[in-house]
């Protein structure tokens, strides 16, 4: 390895710094003949338009996304699926809007679903909500650095953020489909089995649910509701959220007979607060899309946190080691798409 | 030679927007003044601009012809949209920029608004200057001035409001008349 020359690689990373293109991490600083090889491994067009947003008047191209999906850290067979989640995140109604200004500061869940999984090496099982692997770190990262170079929305500028989330562009998941008891969250959206794709949305945090004592799925789903209920993530009439359950507990409810329906269902149907409840948080009227204090009457009526029992309210996935029944609840940003966006290679 | 890094902005070769915003024409007297209110939606934004309305109405000798709400606060606001601002005001009002998206899109309309020939006062919270001194700068507009009111707007009462709204009725005034001094 006497070619390598660290030094000047050094000099190379510190100019990208320099040029303010860096969410703080080092960059791969990106060359022609590396671009070239994910504008291969894609097949598309490099001028072709994949994104815009008509406020920044800024556009996204194949090319530019490739420049960054580069910069990430990405190989270049990962390019495709950057370019599937991207897309999957334009369906998202808040993407061509304010979301990526917005003071929640929302993080993107990138799911990976098919074949393309075990090809590329991304993380379906222990730990992964991450670190430790490259396309399941690098696809969020480059979503983000398109997001900041691109449309050029940085931090304390044109981006927003109170706070934003811990793993802001670091989200991905490969769906555990060999130890899920159900169909895979493409085939749940429309795609043939064997077929790789991505679903994203955008989220403004995780939770853990942890319960590995109760041999009851009713006992273990009113954890999950009583969790997904609560009131701070509440701001508007009703709130969206998603479970990736791990496979212990996903194999739990499948072993009492219910699919991914049934479960949407009693979780629809079970979070929430009462009036009164929320009414000690100010939150039990609704004023416009505003949740408002109220009067706190009637009390004892139970409000219900998801719009209704369609799939683009609560997100399921499955993901995580056979090895403990903790699962992870996500918080909605919007409504999802409820699309899974096919990964396409020439 | 070594390959050159490539610029991942896309921007590197862009033409600069042309700078400096011709603003509208202002008058000195401001009685008489068809007013437009443009509500962006965020909480209390209706409430305020409504009440700089009356404000302006009664002390001014101006008058509220056009009160319309923007279908998308972090969208800019659509052609026909300023297009009916145009045949019935002679100067508009918009608000309140108290996010991270709407703040940007309220001075981006109030550019707009300008080109189109009104002119134009908006308001914008103190906590998100920040993002829309930098929409200004990226419409080819630095330096160009709203009108800046205490975070946060979203909480206060409606007495609080028109309080609020008393204290700005007079840069508004200034603003989309010749007094402003610009």
């Amino acid at each position: 390895m006497t070619e390598l020359d660290p030094d000047k690689a050094q000099a190379a990373i510190e100019h990208c710094y320099e040029q303010g293109w860096s969410d703080g991490l080092p960059l791969i600083p990106a060359t022609d003949p590396l671009v070239d090889k994910f504008l291969a491994a894609a097949g598309r067009s490099p001028d072709e338009v994949i994104g815009r947003l008509p406020q920044l008047d800024r556009v996204v191209t194949v090319r530019l996304a490739a420049i960054n999906a580069a910069m990430a850290g990405c190989l270049p067979e990962y390019f495709p699926v950057v370019l599937a989640a991207w897309e999957a995140l334009m369906r998202e109604r808040v993407t061509g809007g304010g979301g990526w200004q917005s003071t929640s500061g929302p993080a993107p869940l990138i799911i990976v679903n098919g074949p393309v999984r075990a090809e590329l090496g991304f993380n379906t099982a222990g730990g992964v909500f991450g670190p430790g692997f490259r396309p399941n770190a690098t696809v969020p990262r480059a979503i983000g650095l398109i997001v900041r170079n691109v449309y050029g929305i940085h931090p304390h500028e044109l981006e927003q953020a109170t706070q934003g989330l811990p793993g802001r562009w670091s989200i991905c998941v490969a769906e555990n489909e060999e130890e899920s008891p159900w169909p895979s969250l493409a085939s749940e959206a429309g795609l043939p089995d064997g077929v790789s794709a991505v679903s994203a949305t955008l989220l403004r945090t995780c939770e853990f649910v942890d319960n590995r004592h109760t041999a009851s799925a009713e006992q273990l789903l009113a954890d999950f509701a009583d969790s997904i209920g609560r009131s701070g993530p509440w701001i508007f009439q009703h709130a969206a959220a998603g479970v990736v359950f791990c496979p212990e507990h996903a194999q739990m409810l499948a072993a009492a007979g219910l699919g991914r329906a049934e479960v949407r269902g009693w979780l629809v149907e079970h979070s929430g607060r009462t009036t009164a409840d929320l009414a000690r948080v100010g939150k039990d009227r609704v004023e416009g899309r505003l949740r408002l204090p109220g009067d706190g009457e009637p009390a004892a009526e139970f409000q219900r946190m998801l719009a209704s029992e369609d799939r683009t309210n609560l997100l399921i996935a499955v993901a995580g080691a056979r090895n403990a029944g903790i699962s992870m609840i996500v918080r909605l940003f919007a409504d999802w798409s409820g699309a899974a966006v096919p990964v396409i290679r020439p | 030679m070594p390959n050159a890094i490539l610029d991942p902005t896309g921007r590197a070769q862009a033409r600069p927007p042309a700078a400096g915003l011709q603003l509208a024409p202002r008058r000195q007297d401001p009685s008489g003044l068809r007013v437009g209110l443009l509500n962006n939606t965020k909480h209390n934004a209706a409430l305020l601009l409504a009440e700089i309305g009356k404000l302006l109405a009664a002390d001014h000798s101006m008058s509220v012809a056009l009160a319309e709400t923007k279908p998308n606060f972090a969208a800019p606001a659509p052609a026909e949209l300023v297009d009916r601002f145009r045949e019935q005001c002679d100067v508009v009002v918009t608000g309140v920029g108290d996010c991270g998206s709407c703040s940007a899109s309220a001075v981006a309309d109030g550019i707009v608004f300008e080109q189109a020939g009104l002119p134009s006062a908006v308001i914008c919270s103190d906590a998100f200057t920040v993002t829309a001194s930098a929409m200004a700068d990226l419409r080819g507009a630095p330096g160009y001035h709203f009108i800046v009111t205490e975070h946060p707007v979203a909480v206060l009462d409606e007495e609080q409001v028109r309080q609020r709204a008393k204290r700005l009725a007079p840069e508004v005034v200034a603003l989309v008349t010749a007094k402003a001094g610009r």
